[in-house]
C-alpha cells in the first residue's frame, strides 16, 4: 500500500484536460467502490452460508463484512464528492451533482444501511440472523443494477455512461500498473479490518453468554 | 429564488445545445453539458485545491480515506477494550466466588 502511494502520487500520468493532476484520483477514489463490492459479495456469500448452515458464525462475518462495505462507500462517496467539486464544479461550489452514479450509489449505501436497521430491531439472534440474511441477499442484488447497468444508460461524468468512454479505452498502461495494485491493496486492507472485526465480535458472544440464550 | 431574464435565456441556450450535440436525449443536467458555464474566479479554498495541477484535490482525496480508516481502527480498538474490561471484571469475580 506504501508503493502504491508514492507510485500513484510520482509516477508520471498522461496530462487531460479539466482532469491533470486529479486523474490520479484513479487509484483511491475507484479501488474503494472496488472495495465496496468485494465486501458486498463476502457479505452475501456468508449470508448464504448463514441460510444453509443455521450458525451464528456465518452471521456475523455477514454483519462485519457489511459493516466494512458501507464504510468504504460512504469513503468513495466523499471522495469522489470532493473530487468533483474541484474538478468539474470550479467556481460553482456544488457539493452534490447528482450524477447518476453518485446518486445510485448513496442509494444503494442507504439500502445496507437499512440492513444494520432492520438488525437492531430484532433481538432474538437466530431470527436476526435469518431475516437479515435475507434481506442482505436482496440488498447485494440490488447493488450491481445500482451501480453497473443503471448509471450506463445516463448521463454520468463517469467512465462507460453514454458519450464517455468506457475504463479499458482510456487508461494508460502505466496507471494501470499502480492501479490493479491499489485495488488489491484496499480490498487486502478491507479483509485484515474485516478478520479483526470478526475476531472481536466473536469474542463479545463468549464473553456475554446470557444475551444469546434465549 | 430569483431569475435574472439573462440566466433564463442561457438556461434555453444549453439546453439547445445539448439537444443538438446528441440529437435523440435531451440533457439530464444542464449544469455540465453546456459548454458555457457562468464561472466565478477561484477563491478561497479553491485557489488553494487548484495550484500546481490541481495535485492539492489528490491529497484531499487520500487524506480524508486515511483518517476514515484511522478512525474506523479507533472504533475497532475501542471495541477491544471495553471487551478486555469485561473479561477482567469476569475473571475478578469469578476468584471472589472461589
Amino acid at each position: 500500500m506504501t508503493v502504491v502511494i508514492i507510485g500513484g502520487f510520482l509516477l508520471r500520468i498522461p496530462k487531460l484536460s479539466i482532469l491533470e493532476h486529479t486523474a490520479r484520483n484513479l487509484y483511491y477514489h475507484v479501488p474503494m467502490w472496488f472495495t465496496m463490492l468485494a465486501a458486498a459479495g463476502f457479505s452475501a456469500y456468508h449470508s448464504y452460508k448463514s441460510l444453509r448452515t443455521g450458525s451464528l458464525i456465518h452471521d456475523i462475518r455477514a454483519e462485519e463484512a457489511s459493516r466494512l462495505g458501507i464504510f468504504f462507500g460512504i469513503l468513495g462517496l466523499v471522495t469522489g464528492s470532493i473530487w468533483a467539486r474541484y474538478t468539474w464544479y470550479v467556481g460553482q461550489g456544488i457539493w452534490w451533482n447528482f450524477d447518476p452514479k453518485q446518486t445510485l450509489a448513496a442509494i444503494g449505501v442507504l439500502i445496507y444501511g437499512a440492513y444494520f436497521v432492520l438488525r437492531s430491531t430484532i433481538e432474538i439472534p437466530r431470527i436476526r440472523a435469518r431475516i437479515s440474511a435475507a434481506y442482505n441477499l436482496f440488498a447485494s442484488a440490488t447493488l450491481p443494477l445500482l451501480l453497473y447497468v443503471l448509471p450506463r444508460q445516463l448521463d454520468s461524468l463517469h467512465p462507460g455512461a453514454e458519450g464517455n468512454p468506457a475504463f479499458s479505452e482510456i487508461t494508460h498502461p502505466l496507471m494501470r500498473l499502480v492501479f490493479y495494485p491499489a485495488c488489491i491493496g484496499f480490498i487486502g486492507l478491507f479483509y485484515v479490518l474485516y478478520t479483526q472485526r470478526v475476531r472481536v465480535a466473536q469474542l463479545k458472544d463468549q464473553l456475554a453468554p446470557q444475551w444469546e440464550d434465549d | 429564488m430569483t431569475f435574472s431574464p439573462i440566466i433564463i435565456i442561457q438556461d434555453a441556450q444549453e439546453a439547445q445545445d445539448a439537444e443538438a450535440s446528441d440529437g435523440i436525449s435531451t440533457s439530464y443536467d444542464s449544469t455540465w453539458t453546456a459548454e458555457q458555464i457562468p464561472e466565478q474566479p477561484p477563491l478561497g479554498t479553491e485557489r488553494f485545491m487548484l495550484a500546481q495541477d490541481k495535485i492539492f484535490v489528490v491529497l484531499a482525496v487520500v487524506l480524508v480515506i486515511w483518517f476514515g480508516i484511522a478512525y474506523f481502527i479507533h472504533r475497532t480498538d475501542r471495541k477491544l477494550l471495553d471487551l478486555e474490561k469485561a473479561a477482567a471484571e469476569r475473571t475478578k469475580g469469578e476468584s471472589i466466588r472461589e
